[in-house]
Parts: C-alpha cells; structure tokens; sequence
C-alpha cells in the first residue's frame, strides 16, 4: 500500500469501518512508515479529545428522577 | 396500551441512554433547558411510539432519531438546508502542525482545553455537529448514523469529512490565538 492510499483509508480506519481485509492492510503499512504512523496516532488522538471533551456532560440526577416518575 | 410492567421495563432501559440523548440535546440547542424540554418530549414521544419500536434492534440509535427529528421540527422548522458549512477547503491540522515543526504533534492536542474542543463542536452546524456527536462522541457505526439521521452512509462521511476539516481549522485558530502554536515556523508547547 502507498502512503497516498493509506491516508485516504485513515479516517475510516480510525472508525472502526474498514473489512478486516483492509484494515490488516493499512496495518501493516503503518509498521512499516514512520509517517503515517504519526498520522494515524495525531488522528486517533484527536477523535478521543472530541470524545471526552464533549462526553462528560451526563443528565442532571434531579431531571433522571423526574423522567423516571413521569415514564413510570 | 402496553401492560404496566411491560411499560416500566421498556422506560427502564430507555432511560439507560438518556446521557446519550442529554449530551447530544445540549449540543444541539446550546441551552440545558431547552435540551432537557427537549429530550423530557422525545421521551413522551417515544412511549407513545413504543408499538413501533422492534425489540432487539438499536433502542439508543430510535430514540436520538426521535429527539433529532423533534429538534428540527421545533427548533428549526425544518428548514435543513439553510444551514451549511462554509468551505474551509482542505484543511489538515496535522500536516499543518507538522509543517510549522510541532513535533510531536500530538503534544498541541495535550494543551488544548476541553472546553475548547466543546466550543468547536458547537460552532459547526447542526447538520455536521450531529454527525460528529453520533460517530465520534456516542460510537455510533456510520450504519447507525446513518439510520438515525435518515441519510445515506456516503452523506455521513461525506459530512464527517468535512466537519472534521472545520473542527481542525477551529483548533488551530485557537492554538495560535492562544499561543500554544506559534503560526509561521517556531512552535512553543508550553508545559503546563
Ligand atoms: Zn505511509
């Protein structure tokens, strides 16, 4: 796999999208390639920051009780 | 009617996503208030619906459908395609990071503040924002995405693509405006 190819299947890698078939593909490639190594772990990175920036709003418990009580 | 008990288990583990359905109401209306209306209505609407929902498929995936769909109804009187995202091009921070000689790039992210990236997500348009909360912040496959917000799989990353240039742009205009990156060559990843 060339670097330009990788890179194109680097988003998708980092979802979780690609078939095992290609996914085993740009593996082995980024073993082999210190740059897009870099690449791939900078946007790995970055999906994660987004992740647990955004993911420590929970509900507020007073809201969670008053659900229950009104759904039950 | 469903039978009490059949009722209470189906609101129990509805209620098991309501962060899901929180964060992402919070997201899409900037506003604790208005997100709580919002996700209480989803809920209501959900039970009424209940009969439509198939045991075993995706329940976190039907009910963000349910808020979203009631999100534009209300907020935005579905008026979906009046909001687009400015062309920033292509715009790759880490090849931008890389360019300006912050190495390893990776440091830059360490320094940026979570609140900053919550700013940024806020920023994109909701079409785009959504797609980022499902995929990136929920874990949503680009299949679930793409059932709840009724497109194709293409239009979700397509959208991703680009919400991910715009989210990257913003994070860079921060990381210069605040210092952490220096534009044009020298680099300063102060330790904190
Ligand atoms: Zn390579």
């Amino acid at each position: 796999m060339r670097c330009e190819e990788c890179a194109t299947k680097l988003d998708r890698y980092v979802d979780r999208e690609l078939t095992n078939t290609e996914a085993l593909e740009v593996q082995l490639h980024l073993e082999g390639c210190p740059d897009c190594m870099d690449n791939y772990e900078f946007q790995e990175h970055l999906k994660r920051l987004v992740k647990h920036s955004c993911d420590c709003d929970t509900a507020p418990k007073a809201f969670r009780d008053k659900l229950r009580q009104m759904l039950s | 009617m469903a039978e009490p008990a059949a009722k209470t288990a189906f609101a129990e583990e509805a209620l098991t996503h309501l962060d899901t359905l929180y964060r992402g109401a919070l997201r899409l209306t900037h506003d604790p208030d208005a997100a709580q209306d919002l996700v209480q209505e989803a809920y209501l609407r959900a039970l009424r619906y209940q009969h439509s929902y198939q045991a075993g498929t995706n329940m976190k995936a039907w009910l963000f459908a349910i808020m979203r769909n009631l999100f534009w109804d209300r907020f935005k009187g579905s008026r979906k395609e009046d909001v687009s995202l400015d062309d920033v091009g292509e715009f790759v921070l880490y090849e931008k990071l890389r360019d300006e000689g912050a190495r390893p790039e990776s440091d830059v992210l360490d320094k940026i503040a979570a609140s900053e990236v919550v700013t940024a997500v806020d920023k994109l348009p909701p079409l785009h924002r959504e797609v980022v909360l499902l995929v990136d912040v929920e874990g949503f496959s680009y299949k679930d995405a793409a059932e709840t917000l009724g497109v194709p799989i293409g239009t979700i990353m397509s959208r991703l693509h680009r919400a991910r240039q715009q989210l990257q742009k913003s994070l860079y205009d921060y990381a210069v405006e605040s210092g952490i990156v220096h534009s044009g060559g020298m680099t300063q990843v102060p330790q904190q």
